[in-house]
């Protein structure tokens, strides 16, 4: 595969930008754990052409202007053409007029509320119709179509708490019983008088949107309220393997979350992929939904890179728009028109063992669509079992 | 010259905005977070619509002459569209802000924002002519009834009565129809209860 054209044989340097500190570490780290084991995997294997690939790592600590300062370093004075990264939209947001500006390259392995294209954008996490949709379709169809809705005080929650709203409401007898907002730092008591209002509003499912550390916060919040998940569960698309290892196993055994990925997939590239990461960096990450974007987006772009001329936008994007790569959670394509990846909508339930099992799983990848211009509840394609 | 107020952060956009509004002749104030009432005479508002304010209620941009509002936008998602089309922005200026592109947006904007404000006005000026034509009708049916008269004769009484009297025909169409509705108390009670005979 490598060309003779003329070009530099050094290393491959890439940006990589996550928040090892602050309150999205728990997540920004296994994202950087997922990224860098990917890199070893690729260098292991000979690198790509017999370049290594670099990581240039700043650890952005969950502060916005920090993505955007370091964004401009590794640019401007680390000379990268592309950076893997962010996790809060406001991180994203952040970075994008960066990215732009220079046009250069973002990977962004993170859910979010879609509603965003950037020509300078690779966007590996689930867009709303995948992990929304699905969600909204079983809690109501299994729960009842009572919501009420928790988030964290940034502009992710208010989109998704609208979407899954406006999803809720199309059932019959639904109500929006509440939209409730936490600082991003919110402690057990900004939970205790939700949890009252919760008691007396008797909703049929609690739809969370907190993110971050407050997550364990809310869900112990949650149990110390006695409510029982089996009647009243909470459902999320944040809440993955690494949250419930913060709040632990007991408090989140019974709760719902909707993702592309699970620690528990049973497929062979899934568990390669986490033995190697625990050969790589032991028992201290905790894979996740955005742990497997970040560690399949790195693949996606070696592979595009042995295709390309060099790591600029211009001649790499051509070879990653519509490429394909065997993630742990199936196959995987990146959408020519949109930028944004086609994954495999999927609903846990987390188990005591701190693991989720996996109740519904759709057969086929669902195709992104970020401006939600089809969004109606039925379109699921594939149940796995239905053992409630 | 333009009094423009900038509702924006202190960062690379807010100076930005601010640094090509002075250099194309507006005076320029910043505030931020947002102030709840704008300083006296502005003329333009341009506010950066970010996802901590949309919960925000800004009471100037509900008066009657509202300033010119411009909205900065960082996301496109329903959540801030739907705060922007409340704020009745009249034109949208995306971020990252760029020079170029904002002299046309605040000429646009300030050209909508004053042909609406004429047109309610117009509106408002036609309604009311209506409703004075409508009286008009209704004084001429019960001068007719009452006083046994033509239609045209009906309408001269009220035009020589608002010609003597120095007040328009519909101030005397609404004086007559109101007297009738007095003295036809107690026929049919037109006037509430309790409410002060004028």
């Amino acid at each position: 595969m490598a060309r003779t054209t003329e070009r530099s044989k050094g290393p491959i340097r890439v940006g990589v930008l996550f928040s090892e500190t602050g309150v999205t570490s728990t997540i920004g780290r296994s994202q950087l754990q997922g990224t860098l084991l990917a890199i070893d995997e690729i260098n292991e294997a000979g690198g790509v052409d017999g370049r290594e690939i670099l990581p240039i790592t700043f650890d952005a600590q969950s502060s916005p202007p920090r993505y955007a300062a370091l964004a401009e370093h590794l640019i401007t004075r680390e000379k990268v053409n592309v950076i893997f990264g962010c996790y809060m939209s406001s991180s994203r947001k952040a970075v994008l007029p960066v990215i732009e500006k220079w046009n250069k390259l973002l990977f962004y392995p993170t859910l979010y509320e879609g509603f965003e294209f950037s020509n300078n954008i690779i966007y590996t996490g689930a867009a709303p119709n995948q992990n929304s949709v699905q969600l909204a379709e079983f809690m109501t169809a299994n729960f009842g179509s009572r919501v009420y809705l928790i988030g964290s005080d940034y502009i992710y929650p208010y989109e998704s708490n609208r979407i899954m709203g406006d999803l809720v409401l199309q059932r019959p007898g639904s109500e929006k019983l509440a939209e409730r907002y936490v600082p991003l730092d919110a402690g057990p008591a900004d939970f205790d008088t939700i949890m009252r209002d919760i008691r007396t509003q008797q909703p049929n499912f609690i739809f969370s949107t907190v993110v971050g550390d407050s997550t364990a916060m809310l869900y112990s919040a949650y149990a110390q309220a006695g409510f029982d998940p089996k009647t009243m569960p909470i459902a999320s698309l944040t809440t993955s393997e690494a949250e419930i290892s913060q709040m632990g196993w007991d408090v989140a055994a019974g709760h719902y979350t909707s993702a592309p990925y699970f620690q528990s997939l049973d497929s062979e590239n899934n568990r390669g992929a986490l033995a190697r990461l625990r050969r790589r960096f032991g028992n201290e990450c905790v894979p996740n939904l955005c742990w497997e974007a970040a560690y399949f987006q790195m693949h996606m772009f070696a592979n595009a890179m042995r295709h390309s001329e060099g790591d600029e936008i211009a001649q790499i994007m051509p070879q990653l728009l519509g490429s394909e790569f065997e993630a742990p959670q199936g196959r995987v394509r990146i959408d020519a028109s949109n930028h944004h990846t086609c994954l495999y909508p999927r609903i846990g339930r987390a188990e005591a063992t701190g693991q989720f099992k996996i109740v519904r799983e759709a057969r086929r990848p669902v195709h992104p669509d970020p401006y939600m211009v089809t969004h109606s509840l039925g379109d699921w394609t594939a149940k796995l079992e239905e053992q409630l | 010259m333009l009094r423009v107020a900038v509702l924006h952060p202190d960062d690379a956009d807010g100076r930005q905005l601010t640094q090509q509004l002075q250099r194309i002749g507006c005076q320029v104030q910043a505030f931020w977070p947002p102030v709840p009432t704008l300083p006296e005479g502005t003329d333009v508002v341009f506010l950066a619509v970010q996802p901590e304010i949309t919960q925000l209620e800004f009471e100037w941009s509900k008066s009657e002459n509202a300033p010119t509002c411009i909205a900065v936008v960082t996301y496109e998602n329903p959540t801030i569209v739907e705060t922007v089309l409340r704020l009745k922005a009249k034109a949208v200026l995306p971020a990252p802000v760029r020079s170029f592109g904002l002299l046309s947006a605040l000429v646009i904007a300030r050209t909508v924002n004053s042909e609406i404000q004429s047109q309610s006005r117009r509106v408002r000026k036609l309604e009311s002519k209506l409703a004075g034509a409508r009286q008009i009708v209704e004084a001429k049916n019960i001068l007719m009834r009452t006083r046994n008269v033509s239609e045209g004769q009906a309408y001269d009484l009220i035009r020589d009565q608002a010609m003597s009297k120095r007040v328009t025909t519909e101030d005397i169409a609404g004086a007559i129809i109101n007297a009738n509705e007095i003295l036809s108390m107690g026929v049919v009670s037109a006037v509430p209860k309790g409410e002060d005979l004028p």
